[in-house]
């Protein structure tokens, strides 16, 4: 018998764990390259666009209980230093207000580096110091601004500089270990190389800002608590929440119907949802505890600042020796050592490669993981340092990229399940009409209007997408054969109920419109994992259909009975059971009537991962752009995008991750940055008019490749995930077009005007 | 909270709404809080995002900018009014679903009204007028591509008809 226990590798966000996984008894075959399939595969509208554009889905912040009240939050007024007087008397006081919560009240509940929820030491400018709730938001909003709050400053640290010496956030723990990572050797490979360039680059704080604010409603109601929250992990939240409050996690239940976007920020419990847990237990009443517009740009995550120091050798033929890649991240008060460099040793083949990263914690709210974290920060360092080699070889720099693939995967010479990266490459250059590369800037030639000059970039990327267990699912078959899935995964905003539901109707043979899919509730569904690191069609859509696959089977066996035959030579096809030769069959209908009352529950969970290869997905991206040489003004004029997913369930679906991704990425590039004060330490642009997404007045052209290529390695869907690596390579492939645009290299984004004047002045010294 | 209330009538999607509102809710409080019309988002109430763009008289407006007090006696169209039932949609809904024109679809609603506003005033808009009208409703999730085919696509529609 084989064991059912056993563990195996799960990268989540460029981290790689071993985790225990139930190992099914029997996987269903895998829907490989030739697999006939007509739900999977086809380009269904979301099935929850209907309740979506009439406005009847119901976000966290619609949630409307009977006696609800409404909370917010103190937040510390300075960016570092204790909390001498907090005095809440005339707040307590004022009208409206039902319960008040301040740090004497909640010394038992360890939050950030073990400090209590509400703490007396000020670790960032916006550190929760209290909440109240009231029966109106305005009502708790008055009562909050007058709490009078005493502080200690003591001075902070904010930002990274390389050559400075980082310092660490004052009274913060030490910083995490620097990690250093070696293969080969790579010193002498660079003392030995032909061509060495050596390349710095930053990139700036930038900031989740799902439109969506992240918030709870919480009601505690006799010895259960009930929250609703827009939240990437029910069930992380759930055990966060519950190992807070001191409570077993089955008296906890928390519930994300619809949620209005994530991109990584909303995969912890955050304090808001503790704090109104807190409130409604004094109130015995449900409290809505929603952060306002400032509060998500100040406490609600962040992608990290760093500057990536990268130094390339190479053979004068382009053929990298060696990459020495060393990066400083300013996390905030908490956060992720993740691996800003960990691209640097996975992207291309290379026998010498060294990585060192730094991390220090600074007086800023604790970093999160934002879309690809890590990897679109050193995508940019190491894509920006391979075209300044391509420039230094006089090479094509998707000539140099060509040169330099990996056949294996680099980090533990392996074969990859299946490389679709030169695929990609050669995809998007041809798109994009890249033919021949002239090396010497346009814009020394009249442009069309003589004020603008124009040039293409080209970056690539990898990330591991595989997903992989512990996910869950449950089929149930009704007596009218319509069939409801359940699981305790979330739906982003991604397409996960719509791609679940198209999974169990293939493999039923039911219409799409027979399939309810039940998501966003821990007492309702198994487990099923964060929706995070591109995991949740391949970790969960393997279990959906497993659970399927499960349920079918039971059909057949029933169906058997009726028609007299065996079981084994049944199938289960457009809403009928019918043996191999078709000659007797009965539809599923029929069998369900006929069953009545007896249930029929599949049910199916997500095998281990593949031991012997890697999975990864892969993908490329160039770029067009225009630069206005007089105002500094860079225009994205097109982005040509490649990428793989495995088998795409449902390419209009994934089309619309990809267009997201390359948006995001060329906000990135273009205009978003975290301004923090350095006197004060305080969010200088916290609302969405200051920091700047990209609007629709914005948009290129986007030419979005879905590489839809099943992958039956990976798992027995043959997908792989698409949510995070679209925006890996927009930015570098940005600054690359600018930099064929100008002959001189952008080195920091994003690319403000201010910046841009300076390179064109630079570019102009060069003529 | 204590104090005066304004009386303010709406005539909301069609149906005349009377209400005693404090003097400084916003048209946004007034359709969420007081109509329990949650279809109208709030994301900044700061007129930044544009996920509470309703119609006023016709004209698209960012709720969390106006005082319900000042819209006394308007026409507002909300989400919910859009449809004539819930299996007949708008033009411009149905378009927006099958260009998939939406994702987490928070920003949807107050993007299918700029855009009814913009066809009714351009029923073949050019590329300028549609990021003129449509620039100020975010989407973080980056459906622009889709929406603008979806908005081609309803203008089509209509021309049609």
């Amino acid at each position: 018998m084989s064991q059912r226990f056993v563990t195996t590798t799960v990268e989540v966000e460029g981290r790689e764990e071993r985790v225990v996984v139930e190992a099914p008894e029997v996987e269903p075959l895998p829907w490989g390259p030739r697999a006939r399939l007509d739900r999977v595969g086809s380009r269904v509208p979301r099935l929850d666009a209907a309740v979506k554009v009439t406005g009847r889905a119901r976000y966290t912040a619609d949630v409307r209980l009977p006696g609800m009240l409404y909370a917010a939050i103190l937040r510390a007024p300075v960016a570092a230093g204790t909390v001498e007087r907090l005095d809440v008397a005339e707040a307590r006081a004022m009208p409206g207000v039902q319960a008040l919560i301040s740090p004497p009240d909640v010394s038992d509940i360890q939050w950030l580096h073990e400090e209590p929820l509400l703490g007396l030491r000020i670790y960032y400018h916006g550190q929760p110091l209290a909440a109240v709730a009231a029966d109106s938001l305005l009502e708790a909003r008055t009562a909050v601004a007058a709490i009078r709050v005493t502080v200690r400053g003591r001075r902070h640290h904010v930002g990274v500089d390389p050559e400075k010496r980082v310092r660490a956030a004052r009274g913060a723990p030490a910083p995490p270990e620097t990690v250093k990572r070696e293969r080969g050797r790579v010193r002498r490979a660079l003392r030995e190389a032909p061509v060495v360039v050596t390349q710095t680059s930053r990139v700036p704080v930038a900031l989740h800002h799902p439109l969506e604010p992240h918030g709870s409603v919480v009601w505690w109601q006799d010895d259960r608590v009930t929250v609703y929250d827009s939240t990437q992990g029910i069930f992380r939240v759930r055990r966060e929440l519950a190992e807070a409050l001191g409570l077993p996690v089955n008296r906890v239940r928390v519930i994300g119907e619809y949620m209005g976007g994530g991109f990584g920020s909303k995969n912890h419990c955050g304090a808001y949802t503790v704090l109104a847990a807190l409130l409604s237990r004094k109130t015995g009443r449900p409290v809505k505890l929603v952060l306002d517009r400032r509060e998500v740009g100040t406490d609600a995550g962040h992608r990290p600042e760093s500057a990536v120091r990268i130094t390339l050798g190479a053979d004068r033929d382009g053929r990298l020796r060696a990459i020495d890649a060393e990066a400083w991240v300013a996390l905030g008060v908490d956060g992720w050592p993740g691996g800003t460099t960990q691209i640097a040793r996975r992207l291309y083949r290379c026998p010498n490669v060294r990585t060192v990263e730094h991390y220090l914690y600074t007086n800023a709210g604790a970093m999160s993981v934002f879309r690809a974290p890590f990897y679109v920060e050193g995508a940019f360092a190491l894509e920006s340092a391979m075209d300044l080699l391509a420039k230094r070889l006089r090479l094509d720099p998707a000539e140099l990229r060509a040169r330099n693939l990996s056949d294996v995967d680099p980090l533990r010479s392996r074969p990859y399940s299946l490389d679709v990266l030169p695929e990609c490459l050669d995809d998007v250059t041809r798109r994009i009409g890249w033919g021949k590369r002239r090396r010497r800037p346009r814009w020394a030639r009249p442009g069309p209007d003589d004020r603008t000059a124009r040039g293409r970039g080209v970056a690539l990327e990898i990330w591991g997408a595989a997903g992989g267990p512990p996910a869950y699912a449950e089929v149930r078959i009704n007596r009218d054969a319509s069939v409801l899935v359940i699981t305790g995964t979330q739906d982003l905003g991604t397409g996960a109920r719509t791609v679940l539901a198209q999974i169990a109707a293939q493999v039923l043979g039911v219409p799409l419109d027979q399939v309810h899919v039940l998501l966003g509730d821990t007492d309702a569904g198994p487990y099923a994992p964060n929706s995070w690191g591109s995991m949740t069609t391949a970790s969960v859509g393997p279990a959906v259909r497993a659970a399927a696959e499960d349920a079918a089977r039971q059909l057949r066996e029933a169906a058997a009975g009726m028609l007299n035959v065996r079981p084994e030579g049944l199938v289960v096809r457009r809403g009928r059971i019918a043996t191999a030769s078709g000659r007797k069959s009965i539809a599923l209908a029929r069998v369900t009537e006929q069953l009545g009352n007896i249930m029929i529950v599949g049910t199916g969970h997500r095998g281990p991962n593949p031991e012997s290869v890697t999975v990864m997905s892969f993908g490329a991206q160039a770029a067009e752009v225009e630069v206005d040489l007089e105002t500094g003004e860079v225009r994205v004029l097109r982005i040509v995008a490649a990428h793989d997913c495995g088998r795409a369930i449902n390419p209009e679906l994934a089309e619309s991750q990809m267009h997201g991704g390359i948006l995001q990425g060329m906000g990135y590039a273009l205009f978003e940055r975290r301004v923090q004060d350095p006197g004060t330490g305080q969010v200088l642009n916290p609302g969405l008019h200051e920091y700047k997404i990209a609007t629709l007045a914005d948009m290129p052209q986007i030419d979005a490749r879905v590489v839809t290529k099943s992958d039956p390695v990976a798992n027995h869907t043959g997908t792989k995930g698409l949510g995070e690596p679209p925006i890996i390579p927009t930015a570098p492939a940005i600054a690359n077009a600018v930099y064929d645009a100008l002959g001189v290299q952008p080195a920091e984004l994003p690319l403000t005007r201010r910046r841009m004047m300076q390179l064109i002045r630079k570019a102009r010294r060069r003529r | 909270m204590s104090g005066e209330r304004t009386r303010v009538v709406l005539a909301v999607n069609g149906r005349r709404r009377a209400l005693a509102l404090d003097p400084r809710t916003t048209l946004l409080d007034a359709l969420r809080e007081h109509l329990e019309l949650t279809g109208t988002k709030r994301g900044c109430d700061r007129g930044e995002c544009g996920v509470c763009t309703v119609l006023l008289d016709g004209r698209p407006v960012y709720a969390c900018l106006a005082l319900a007090a000042a819209c006394d006696g308007a026409r507002i169209t909300t989400i919910e009014g859009l449809a004539s039932a819930p299996e007949r949609l708008h033009p411009v809904q149905q378009a927006f679903v099958a260009a998939d024109a939406l994702q987490c679809g928070y920003c949807t609603p107050g993007q299918i009204l700029s855009a009814v506003a913009l066809l009714e005033e351009h029923p073949r808009p050019t590329v300028a007028q549609i990021h003129e009208a449509m620039a100020g409703n975010l989407c973080r999730c980056g459906a622009y591509p889709k929406i603008v085919r979806a908005i081609r696509a309803a203008s089509r529609r209509s021309k049609r008809r």
